[in-house]
């Protein structure tokens, strides 16, 4: 079975609407709007902000942040061990002490596990993280929104993106998602229609696989060597009695030779504990299921003693852009636009980054677009110097050392082991050229039963208790969001029920059910099968310290 | 030694039962303090059922009438009781968190200019002073508080206080209320429409989930409710309200309603903490379920593992028969 | 129509309750502040009775930290004209303390209606409404869920056991609303906007000691572990028994 052959195309007609049509209900101009309210947004708000007030040339600038979650964070998820590096640039004033990050990495350790057991190998020097910080995607979000708050930038919370305004080739800003519709798409007493929101700049932070961010390629036809490829990461915190001094990496058992993926195990506090998997969605067993594998890691010799009468404080699932270098669009810039952070696909999968490099893509693009307001041309020429900023950078740098790393992998894990130590030690060179790369939804999977599991509530939990420990209290009568192919037989059903972590989908009696309230917004299917679409602000999860 | 005031509530001339809740909690008090209870309670006239209060354990009984006071008059009585509270010089005045009592109480507080401690689940006396429980954070927390004033002001959440027969004296005593009735005046009672009890108010609650295999079956548990005779609800989990099985408004879990009946009775509902959030401080749960590991077993005080298709008509007809 | 709306800053009813280290409060990290729900439903109503009205002003108070400020904005987001915070440390257990503060400011203040949410779901007060009417002398119903209002007086109607009581009050009046008055609006891009903009005017304030004393704070026992009594319909009888003599609910 191939993924791609059920999958609906991303439905274009909705999400390119041209500016001044109608269906909007208020309708407001700012100067610049963030599409996202993650590291990459917020850093290129409050980058942009100061530079304003630095530079009167252009006088007070109107900034705008949209987000999707009711609140700042909500929908934020990463492991993370945080390089501190963009957050010290943005905050020259402050010592490491006062940014929002947990302690400081003294000990790592990275173990290729069997089933019964853990075998400590040296750690990869790209896994290396010395210096770097333990932190929580969730809080780095809340504090970067008040710094942005108290420039004076306005930070729209529960307010998602639903479609790019556009004129001509140009981006001219987002109309939000309507509020208040019934099942059958009707509108309740709550109604309240979508807000078209105009600006000279639309910068696109919408994260992973962002729904505008896609369209907008698409639509102007910017292209990559390789596609974007992804991975999901199922994520839970755990409250532990017993205390954890270390930053944990796996490899091997639970994942079957011919995926790519692991395990990470973070102390946020000594006895506060984010642990999960990743896995790239380029597996072939159609029933693999990363919840479950979360599930069975924590039964590990390894992973067991830390959380054994301790209790799973919170649940979360995201997908990751692993495509790296050969991935990025061959321009994060247009007409009236820009692309920053995971939605541009700047992360470096074998040290596990992206969160600076998506503040520092951020401010570059604050600097380009400042430089663009007050020339008074936004247009694509005058944005692009943005893309260069970024291919002179650590990022362009980074990713490029680390460039075919990832891609090695896609025949397995040993061979890929191989190859990426060598790549390692030349920096790249190694083998030279390009690996190409299938997108996740053309590689071919076979049904292989990968054994029953069943939750005992107390260390394993099921998908629907991770969609409470989520936070998610998406309102059960809104209109089903996601948009899912015609005549999707049994064994294509039964994969997206293992793909989705949240139990979205259901094979009942040989047909597709879809549990669209469940949906955490990971975009796991979005990548294999049923398209991603927003709904109503303030859905999905409420993720508090993921 | 101090005095208890207890505050009884009557409709339509008869006591109500929530009243001898507090003078069972008002009697645990006095016996602490090592003082009388006084009921008082605020009528038209004479009130049926007032002599329980004595078989409660009420020392006074006493009835303050006024025309006006047939229906609940949250003035007239507030008036009567804050009066009545500062004449006797008593250590507590405690009321039942009901409706009226979560009304009434803080008025009285108010007007006594002492702190109320409303809707306490337990109490107890320590050096003399009266110390509280009382559930916060939709009962997430227990804050046990000490009530540093006198008379100290209650509120009894009703169904806690099991009611003990504990007979003393409850020597009657009719006084008229002086005063009006007050400003705000109650017109009456329209009584909820029969057979449209909501799931989040019913005392007994019988809840349907993916086990009931189709909606056609869910007759089967309108007929266990029926069975209790109009005091039960069905209710349905989220995935068959999700498959348009039942109605949204029968839900109960944390997208739904949060319920908490004395009896919750879950046929074929496996129990995801979705659900159970919604249903967890109910009294007490009984669950019948095919599956013997599934979740709902471990929140359940009592579960049968089994077919409910064979299980469900014979308990509804075992109930039919313990109600007549 | 002149209307105030009181209004708490409370941690959100999904918060998971994590008991301080001073054994007696709520560890406040990681939690998230909202307008207590209750309160909206004041807040829209009072809205509404404006905009019916064509003319007046809404303002909204609470009583709280120096964080209510944000929770202010969110009510003028939705549409209330300007804030007042009664700034204090901490919010007490003892709710007539809050009244007292409350209608002290409120008092000469010219109201036509004074709205408070029939409780905050954080502690569960269910007083601090009818407490500030009687303050300030003002007739007041509690847990509004129907409102009719016309010249000078109203009626309103409360749920009861067993049904929906029926009140009459004049104006002005103290109300304390419950749920199903009204359907919240969500704040709109323009009103948070505007929001920024709106006067919020923070008085420092000294409540007077409060007359509860919160001894600690602990978790709720945990159920005991149910037991299965037995299988199939052979286990009915068993089952009712225990439901009568034991559980006692039958």
């Amino acid at each position: 079975m191939i993924p791609s052959q059920y999958q609906p195309p991303l439905p274009l007609d909705r999400l390119l609407i041209k500016q001044g049509s109608e269906g909007a209900g208020d309708s407001m101009e700012l100067d610049v709007l963030f599409v996202g309210a993650g590291p990459a947004g917020l850093a290129g708000a409050i980058e942009l902000a100061r530079l304003a007030k630095a530079d009167p040339a252009v006088g007070e600038l109107n900034i705008g942040v949209l987000e999707k979650a009711e609140a700042l964070g909500e929908h934020s998820l990463s492991g993370a061990v945080v390089n501190p590096i963009a957050l010290r640039e943005l905050f020259p004033d402050l010592t490491d002490k006062d940014l929002p990050l947990r302690g400081r990495v003294e000990h790592e350790a990275v173990y290729v596990l069997t089933s019964g057991s853990a075998l400590r190998i040296p750690t990869p020097p790209t896994m290396k993280n010395h210096g770097n910080y333990v932190g929580s995607i969730c809080e780095i979000v809340r504090w970067l929104g008040q710094q942005a708050e108290a420039l004076g930038v306005n930070v729209f919370t529960g307010f998602p993106a639903a479609a790019l305004l556009t004129d001509g080739n140009r981006v001219a800003g987002v109309r939000t998602a309507a509020t208040g519709l019934g099942r059958e798409g009707q509108p309740l007493p709550s109604y309240s229609a979508p807000n078209d929101l105009t600006a000279k700049v639309t910068a696109l932070s919408e994260g992973t696989r962002g729904l505008l961010s896609q369209a907008w390629l698409q639509w102007q036809g910017v292209q990559s060597p390789n596609p974007q490829i992804f991975a999901l990461g199922v994520k839970e915190i755990w409250g532990t009695k017993r205390p954890l001094d270390r930053v944990i990496h796996t490899l091997g058992w639970p994942l079957p030779g011919d995926a790519f993926g692991g395990s990470f195990c973070y102390p946020l506090a000594p006895n506060l504990v984010a642990l999960g998997m990743v896995v790239g969605l380029d597996y072939r067993n159609a029933s693999l299921d990363v919840h479950v594998m979360v599930q069975r890691l924590k039964g590990h010799p390894l992973v067991r003693p830390y959380l054994e009468g301790g209790e799973m404080v919170e649940w979360g699932a995201k997908t990751i852009p692993e495509g790296g270098y050969y991935a990025l669009p061959e321009r994060r810039s247009g007409d009236g636009v820009v692309l920053v952070g995971d939605a541009a696909g700047f992360v470096d999968v074998p040290s596990l980054k992206g969160i600076h490099y998506a503040m520092h893509s951020g401010i570059y693009a604050a600097r380009t677009i400042f430089a663009a307001l007050k020339a008074g041309d936004t247009g694509a020429a005058a944005l692009a110097p943005y893309d260069r900023l970024v291919n002179e950078s650590s990022i362009a740098h980074d990713l490029y050392r680390t460039r075919n790393m990832r891609l090695a992998f896609k025949h397995g894990f040993t061979a890929g082991g191989f190859q990426a130590g060598l790549m390692t030690l030349t920096g790249g060179r190694f083998p030279g050229g390009r690996y190409t790369m299938h997108a996740d939804a053309d590689a071919v999977r076979r049904e292989e039963a990968d054994g029953a599991f069943t939750p005992d509530g107390k260390l394993t939990f099921s998908k629907v208790d991770g969609v409470f420990k989520s936070g998610n209290t998406t309102r059960d009568t809104i209109p089903t969001h996601l948009v899912t192919g015609r005549d999707v037989p049994a064994d294509v059903a039964r994969f997206y029920s293992h793909v989705c972590p949240a139990g979205v989908y259901e094979e009942v009696d040989g047909r597709l059910r879809v549990n669209a309230p469940n949906c955490v917004d990971c975009k796991a299917t979005d990548v294999l099968g049923p398209r991603w679409t927003p709904r109503e602000g303030g859905s999905g999860p409420k993720y508090k310290r993921m | 030694m101090s005095n208890v005031l207890a505050i009884l509530e009557q409709r339509d001339g008869t006591l109500r039962k929530v009243s001898h809740e507090v003078v069972t909690g008002a009697r645990r008090l006095a016996d602490a303090l090592g003082g009388e209870v006084h009921a008082l309670v605020c009528a038209a006239g004479p009130v049926s059922g007032l002599d329980a209060a004595g078989r409660h354990g009420a020392d006074k009984v006493i009835t303050v009438t006024k025309a006006a006071f047939g229906h609940y008059a949250p003035e007239g009585y507030a008036r009567a009781i804050a009066e009545r509270a500062q004449a006797g010089g008593y250590g507590a005045v405690v009321c039942a968190a009901s409706a009226q009592g979560k009304d009434l109480s803080p008025r009285i507080a108010a007007r006594l200019g002492r702190p109320l401690a409303a809707d306490i689940t337990d109490l107890t006396v320590d050096g003399g002073a009266v110390v509280v429980t009382r559930p916060v954070y939709a009962g997430k927390a227990l804050l046990k508080v000490k009530v540093a004033a006198t008379p100290a002001v209650l509120s009894l959440r009703p169904n806690v206080f099991t009611a003990v027969e504990r007979p003393k004296a409850g020597a009657a005593e009719s006084v008229a209320a002086t005063g009006d009735g007050g400003r705000v005046v109650v017109k009456g009672i329209k009584a909820a429409v029969a057979g449209a009890l909501d799931v989040a108010e019913a005392p007994i609650v019988v809840s349907g989930g993916r086990g009931l295999k189709e909606p056609a079956n869910f007759k089967m548990l309108e007929d266990l409710a029926q069975a209790f005779g109009g005091r039960a609800a069905v209710g349905a989990s989220r995935a068959v309200v999700d498959a348009g099985w039942r109605p949204h408004g029968d839900q109960v879990g944390q997208t739904g309603k949060t319920v908490s009946p004395s009896l919750y009775i879950a046929v074929g509902i496996s129990g995801a903490i979705q659900h159970l959030a919604g249903m967890r401080t109910a009294k007490v749960i009984v669950a019948i379920n095919k599956d013997k590991d599934a979740p709902i077993f471990k929140i359940a005080d009592y579960g049968i593992v089994g077919d409910l298709f064979e299980i469900v008509p014979r308990l509804t007809e075992e109930i039919r028969k313990l109600n007549g | 129509m002149k209307i105030a709306v009181c209004i708490k800053r409370v941690a959100d009813s999904e918060t998971r309750v994590k008991i301080a280290a001073d054994g007696k409060s709520l560890d406040e990290a990681g939690v998230k502040f909202i307008l207590n729900p209750y309160d909206e439903f004041a807040v829209e109503e009072a809205l509404r009775r404006k905009e019916q009205a064509g003319a007046g002003e809404v303002v909204v108070i609470a009583c709280g930290s120096g964080a209510s400020q944000e929770t202010i904005r969110t009510a003028l987001a939705m549409g209330a004209d300007r804030g007042v915070l009664l700034e204090t440390a901490a919010v007490p257990a003892d709710g007539l303390s809050v009244a007292r503060a409350l209608a002290a400011e409120l008092n000469d203040g010219g109201y036509d209606l004074v709205l408070f949410g029939k409780m905050a779901i954080d502690d569960y007060n269910h007083q601090v409404g009818p407490m500030t009417a009687e303050l300030l002398g003002l007739p007041c119903v509690t847990c509004v869920a129907h409102l009719d209002l016309t010249a000078g007086k109203g009626t309103a109607e409360r749920e009861v056991e067993g049904g929906m009581e029926e009140v009459e009050f004049p104006l002005p009046a103290v109300l304390t609303v419950d749920k199903g008055l009204n359907e919240p609006r969500y704040p709109a891009l323009k009103g948070i906007m505007a929001a920024k903009k709106k006067p919020l005017e923070v008085k420092p304030t000294t409540l007077g000691a409060p007359g509860l004393e919160v001894l600690a704070m602990t978790p709720p026992p945990e159920r005991k572990e149910g037991r299965i009594v037995g299988e199939g319909a052979a286990a009915i009888p068993e089952l009712l028994k225990l439901l009568r003599e034991e559980a006692k609910v039958l």
